[in-house]
């Protein structure tokens, strides 16, 4: 069934990214990770869109949606990142820890 | 026959589009405007057109359900109810911030009076969406516009830092409903809630229960971080106390109420066959996980509160906790289901926003986020300090307020469906409560005062707190005739396809 494979790939793809979030250090990695992780259901998407049990064209609408949205996130993420690199002049993700209690 | 755009009854989505357009307008007034000039009329237009919307929302109110935009947009009275709490919240929210942007607190004025709206549009846009693709929007609307709101004062340090927080495990938590959305998509080959809930049934016969679970388990993870419950709480106290306080209450009241509205939407829009199924194993497995979400959220925002020294972080605990207690009724299925849900939302919108609006008041007066700025405020101003009592008392769930009437209608749903374990949990765990809701009392009672002088409350403060006081007492005095009007709301059209909604307007 072909539609494994793919759905394997965007299996790993979504654990690769989340192991990223987790475990990167670099504020920018870490942003990349998430785009891995929408990007993996987007092969999802795609490829039942081919393979799955009705077979339509949603399926890619959608991900066109989710692109557009997946950018929009991510514009926002490294705008933030700049402004938090601006005052703290790091990019290492795990020294933003001044909120405690 | 084939329908033309005109055909459609466009006044239904009369809010939307006037939330739209105040966003467009207002985004291009404050391009005109010269940068160092007094941006608060911006804030009066968003106030109209929150108004104006609230009003169509309400008049909308027991007529059928509608829809529109191919069928991805429905306008039925569950949505509707949700939107009124979230215009209404924004509201509040709204007049609350004059006072802080007022301050120069935030510095970018006029992106943060068209953020506040752009969130408010995806909030309503969620709450009435029966496609995962306007679902999907939506939510990442509101979460966006979230992000920014949260990080507006950009030259702070711990502003930047919450936004940071807000980005990542948001960014994550919309990958997992996406990810799940994405399996509800294959095994139902379409986007629309409700055909899609037939053919999941359907395949939930031929052997794919394992994707049918998957999809709602990756769901439901993205749900725990949006609704703020625990495990999936970690950004909550930390985005909480960074962001500045009027944008605080509106993650606690606004974002978290459209979340449920969200959850409440696709787990029963989508997941209903789990209900009827013949067997009920997959009901089990999904009321087992949902308790578990509650009763953890109880006990973690709950015991944590107790250490915490800064508001903004002990509310964002007891919000955690209050995640906890809303998560019941669906839970457990209970027979007031969303009569509860929402009489206790309501409940916690009045409450949250009256107390954080005391916070701001009190930490602006103090200049310190500490417990300790609540020392003598009954002697610096009687007036405050007596609303945060009732405000505390009912966060608390002391009787003849409405926090008390919330929790006790869903510990009817939690016995009355046999779960008594849960109901015990929240017991305990609201006496536990009452610990630190009265150490802020005993500060406002029984500490001398630090600094001295009257506490000033601007006007417009005072009118949110006196309407979110006289809600929650008037929610209190009078439960049975809430829930009768909860009573009276068609929540069933929620459950239910329209095939193709109402016949075009001749």
């Amino acid at each position: 069934m072909p539609v494994s494979s793919y759905l394997a790939l965007g299996a790993i793809l979504f654990c690769v990214g989340l192991y990223g979030v987790l475990t990167k250090r670099n504020a920018v990695m870490v942003l990349f990770s998430i785009e891995l992780m929408l990007n993996a259901a987007n092969i999802n998407l795609v490829a039942f869109s081919k393979y799955g049990l009705y077979a339509n064209q949603t399926g890619q609408v959608f991900t066109l949606f989710t692109i557009t949205v997946a950018a929009a996130e991510a514009a926002v993420g490294i705008a933030i990142l700049f402004a938090l690199y601006r005052n703290r002049s790091t990019a290492e993700a795990d020294r933003f820890q001044s909120l405690k209690g | 026959m084939e329908k033309y755009l005109l055909d459609y009854n466009w006044t239904v989505m009369a809010p939307e589009l006037i939330i739209a357009g105040a966003a467009a307008l207002l985004s291009i007034i404050d391009l005109l405007m010269k940068e160092k000039q007094d941006k608060r009329v911006l804030a009066s237009l968003g106030f109209v057109a929150v108004l104006g919307a609230l009003y169509f929302t309400v008049s909308r109110f027991g007529q059928q359900p509608y829809e529109i935009l191919g069928d991805t947009y429905r306008i039925d009275d569950f949505g509707l109810v949700f939107k009124t709490l979230l215009l209404t919240g924004t509201a509040l929210v709204l007049a609350v911030s004059l006072q802080e942007a007022k301050r120069k607190e935030i510095t970018a004025q006029g992106e943060y009076y068209y953020l506040l709206l752009t969130a408010l549009l995806g909030g309503m846009i969620l709450t009435s969406s029966a496609d995962l693709i306007t679902l999907f929007v939506g939510l990442e609307l509101l979460s966006i516009s979230s992000y920014i709101l949260a990080g507006i004062r950009k030259r702070r340090t711990d502003s930047n830092e919450a936004a940071w927080k807000y980005v990542v495990l948001g960014g994550v938590s919309s990958a997992f409903i996406l990810y799940g959305m994405s399996f509800v998509y294959g095994l139902a080959g379409t986007t629309n809630l409700y055909t899609a809930q037939e053919r999941m049934a359907e395949a939930m016969g031929n052997g794919m229960e394992s994707f049918v679970y998957l999809s709602l388990f990756l769901m439901l993870f993205g749900f725990g971080f949006k609704v703020a419950s625990a495990p999936f709480h970690m950004w909550v106290p930390d985005v909480y106390q960074g962001a500045p306080t009027p944008v605080t209450t509106f993650l606690a009241v606004v974002s978290k109420t459209a979340a449920f509205a969200l959850m409440i939407r696709v787990i029963l829009g989508g997941y209903l066959f789990l209900f009827n199924s013949r067997t009920a194993e997959g009901l089990e497995l999904l009321t087992t996980a949902l308790l578990v979400l509650a009763g953890l959220s109880m006990v973690i925002g709950n015991t944590v509160a107790l250490r915490q020294f800064n508001n903004k972080r002990l509310m964002a605990y007891s919000s955690i906790a209050h995640a906890g207690y809303t998560l019941v009724p669906l839970a457990t299925l209970g027979p007031m289901l969303f009569e509860s849900t929402v009489y206790y939302l309501t409940a916690y919108l009045l409450m949250t926003l009256g107390a954080f609006t005391v916070i701001g008041i009190v930490e602006r007066n103090a200049g310190t986020g500490d417990i300790s700025a609540f020392a003598g405020l009954s002697r610096r101003s009687p007036l405050t300090a007596a609303a945060m009592t009732i405000f505390l008392i009912s966060l608390s769930g002391i009787p003849v307020t409405a926090g008390f009437f919330g929790k006790f209608y869903i510990l009817i749903n939690a016995v009355a469906t046999q779960h008594f374990w849960i109901a015990a949990i929240m017991l305990a765990t609201t006496v536990v409560s009452y610990f630190y809701y009265f150490g802020i009392v005993r500060m406002m009672y029984f500490r001398p005062p630090v600094l001295e002088g009257k506490v000033k409350v601007p006007p417009a403060s005072a009118l949110v707190i006196a309407v979110a006081m006289i809600g929650t007492v008037v929610l209190g005095i009078t439960p049975q005739w809430a829930l009768e009007q909860l009573g009276e709301v068609n929540w069933a059209a929620a459950l239910s396809p329209l095939n193709g909604g109402a016949p075009p307007a001749q």
